[in-house]
């Protein structure tokens, strides 16, 4: 390589061109190595596994042999499956109460939070304590507390002078706003999180300038403080509605879709017909449907964000 | 670019999805039908186990065997407890499981069976003795060898029964009986204690149901004769003599110390907690008491003499993929723990072994602290035990209807009744229609 390097001004007009193209072979080379360790690693844990799962959707198999063939069937059998509708609406409902729940409590966390004061550092930390703990240690805990009888909740409760408490996760009406509950104590650390970075980054000269104008708190909140989180906000929607729509974990250590099928979601349910009954190509197609209402939700948010920009 | 990505990306998943496609199935021929291998040639067989730690049958297993054939080593491979069935179908799907696997329930067994991951063991002679080999027999081939055998027994403390002034089980009663019973012993012990302790599974009823109600068929999907079984068990909640079911699933209440700690002067559960219990009275997890066992309620007095029960059988089965010879040095190992010397080894650890005479009996009752009364006896070695669930396809499906139903109704949310019509409907409409 050195000598052509010296023999190039020999040669006027091609060589440059020559190590040109050397140059980008090797950049696109170099490119490459490292992007390919994460590739690979994303080929191999994520991409086959996606593009199997999509395979398999459209055939009947139980883990052993051959996978059979078996067209649209598996999704003619969803429309069918009343487990499989009240799962979805068990999903939706989670989602409904989950999102809007999740974000306004981590906002109102952040803007809390977001002050100088002495030991903020301290209440920032205890705020996002509860995302750092094991699931399975908060849905244990959160069981005793939302015990019917002798939970503290409901004695709490009746203390008040509600006579009849709900019974919380042992109700098939009160399951899932249990579980709602818990999941937004859980998560509202990390989402705090991401509000107190967006909060932070708005120029206080707007501010300076909305309290020049004469606007008070709550107008400066609505005409500065919200259109400035804006990106922020479309963020943490955006995987709030995917994760709401994935949950499974919390679920199936507090009630295991129980009591009946009152939390059975769609994550458990695609477990469910894959792990415990061996039926993948069904579940397969369960997580298909799942992967769809996911694309499409994330797909018309971003649509939304584009005509607000707009 | 794009283009070379996507042709890439495509390639790849084609050549997954031929692996996960080709890898089970056909391989079945290498193992033991037709050719006979040679057992001297192999020295180590593998087998495996879970929470080995804790679990020490399979040791025990091992090493008996190998005092008998000092050339053989039986190594065991450790799986979790929990997810053992996904574990094991995972490896087996991918070449890397062990020579020997446990079944550890009935339920999955028509996976494995179904999807030709078990060698037909009909050649191995197995006595009379042994219980259980029928629910691993599918059109006159045997796919497993029981080496344990559990059932379900009623245990009693006698300290709480005494303090109570109530007379022990007897060996007669029907569930009736056990119920009026529970409700005595609460009102007698005044807040000491509850009558009876019956834990959250399923198992604790249905098993029951399953086995001893003449118009159960959990296949057929009509399921009507459980509804006076669960009337029975909503009317202990509501008397005060049972816990109640949400109480048990919000503070996640272990049957271990609801009977271990005297919360509860009855409990029905399966053979195993002999062991478990005599462990944590001398660990002092649990309680100093005198407690024994007796047979499982009836449903009517007929079957007294020859309780039934139930609880499905452990087998061991053989991986197709090994070859000719490991599957020779396998039966051998399985003909060895479907004998007495296997069952008397296993009877010294306090597990139920396949077969139960009066050897292994012995054995089993020459245990220090286990009761030795009469009835204990009696429970131990006379009963009948049927498998927990049909061996069929449908099976888990039907169990996880069925297990939607127990909670909902136990939780209160629907009568007995209601509950068990829409899990009828559910079966319908989702697995028979």
């Amino acid at each position: 390589m050195a000598t052509t390097a010296v023999d190039a001004p020999a040669a006027p007009a091609p060589p440059p061109r020559r190590n040109r193209s050397r140059l980008t072979l090797r950049n696109t080379f170099i490119g490459w190595t490292f992007i390919l360790p994460n590739f690979i690693g994303f080929a191999v844990l994520t991409l086959v596994p996606v593009v199997t799962l999509f395979y398999l959707a459209f055939t009947s198999w139980n883990a052993f042999g051959q996978a059979n063939w078996i067209g649209l069937e598996n999704f003619a059998r969803l429309l069918t499956d009343g487990t499989f509708h009240t799962a979805l609406i068990n999903t939706g409902y989670y989602a409904v109460l989950h999102i809007p729940l999740t974000l306004a409590v981590s906002l109102g966390l952040a803007l809390l939070l977001n002050h100088k004061m002495r030991g903020i550092a301290f209440f920032r930390t205890v705020a996002f304590f509860p995302y750092i703990t094991s699931i399975v240690a908060i849905a244990v805990v959160w069981n005793m507390l939302f015990s019917p009888d002798s939970g503290p909740i409901n004695q709490f409760l009746m203390a008040l002078g509600i006579d009849n408490p709900p019974g919380w996760t042992t109700s098939a009406t009160w399951s899932m706003p249990a579980v709602v509950l818990t999941s937004v104590w859980r998560e509202m650390g990390y989402y705090m999180l991401l509000f107190l970075a967006g909060l932070q980054a708005i120029p206080r000269e707007l501010y300076e300038a909305a309290r020049v104008d004469g606007a008070h708190a709550i107008q400066r909140f609505w005409n500065v403080t919200v259109p400035s989180l804006r990106p922020t906000t479309f963020f943490v929607t955006v995987i709030l509605t995917i994760q709401s729509f994935k949950v499974l974990d919390l679920i199936l250590v507090m009630t295991d879709g129980g009591p009946g099928t009152s939390t059975l979601v769609l994550a458990q349910y695609i477990y469910r017909k894959g792990f415990e009954e061996n039926d993948f190509g069904y579940a397969s197609a369960v997580a298909v449907v799942l992967f769809f209402i996911c694309l499409g939700l994330t797909v018309v948010q971003f649509l939304l964000n584009k005509r607000k920009e707009v | 670019m794009k283009r070379t990505m996507l042709t890439g990306a495509a390639a790849l998943a084609a050549a997954a999805l031929t692996l996960t496609a080709c890898s089970g199935g056909d391989d079945t021929a290498g193992g033991g039908e037709g050719d006979a291998g040679n057992a001297e040639n192999v020295d180590t067989i593998t087998l495996a186990g879970w929470s080995l730690a804790t679990t020490p049958e399979f040791q025990v297993l091992a090493d008996a065997y190998n005092e008998q054939n000092p050339d053989v080593t039986v190594e065991l491979q450790e799986y979790d407890a929990t997810e053992y069935d996904t574990q094991m179908i995972a490896d087996l799907a991918a070449g890397s499981a062990p020579d020997m696997y446990v079944l550890k329930n009935l339920k999955n067994f028509v996976t494995y069976q179904d999807g030709g991951q078990l060698l037909d063991l009909s050649d191995i002679e197995v006595g009379d003795e042994v219980n259980g080999v029928d629910a691993y027999t599918v059109d006159g081939a045997t796919y497993a060898i029981p080496y344990r055998q559990d059932a379900w027994y009623l245990y009693y403390n006698t300290d709480l029964f005494d303090q109570a002034g109530i007379d022990y089980p007897d060996g007669s009663w029907t569930w009736d009986d056990y119920a009026a019973t529970a409700e005595e012993l609460t009102e007698a012990l005044g807040g000491d204690a509850l009558g009876t302790y019956q834990h959250s599974w399923q198992s604790t009823l249905q098993g029951f149901a399953n086995a001893q109600d003449p118009a159960a068929d959990v296949l057929s999907g009509e399921w009507e004769y459980l509804v006076p079984w669960y009337e029975r068990i909503v009317e202990l909640q509501d008397a005060g003599a049972q816990m109640n079911f949400g109480a048990v699933t919000t503070n996640s209440v272990t049957y271990q110390s609801q009977f271990g700690t005297q919360q509860a002067a009855m409990m029905p559960m399966g053979s195993w907690y002999v062991a478990t219990l005599l462990a944590q009275q001398e660990s002092g997890d649990a309680e100093q008491f005198n407690w024994g066992f007796a047979p499982a309620p009836q449903l009517d007095s007929s079957t007294t003499d020859n309780p039934v029960t139930f609880a499905d059988p452990t087998g061991i089965g053989i991986n197709p993929a090994v070859d000719a010879d490991v599957a020779a040095a396998a039966k051998d190992f399985l003909a060895f723990v479907a004998s007495e010397d296997a069952a008397s080894a296993l009877a010294e650890i306090g597990i139920t072994p396949a077969i139960t005479n009066d050897a292994v009996t012995e054995t089993y009752f020459s245990i220090e602290g286990v009761p030795t009364d009469e009835l204990s006896q009696f429970a131990f070695s006379t009963h009948e035990v049927r498998p927990e669930n049909p061996v069929s396809a449908d099976t888990a499906t039907l169990q996880n209807i069925l297990s939607d139903a127990h909670s909902a109704i136990l939780s209160g949310t629907v009568s007995p009744a209601d509950g068990i019509a829409e899990a009828m409907d559910r079966a319908q409409s989702e697995v028979l229609g």
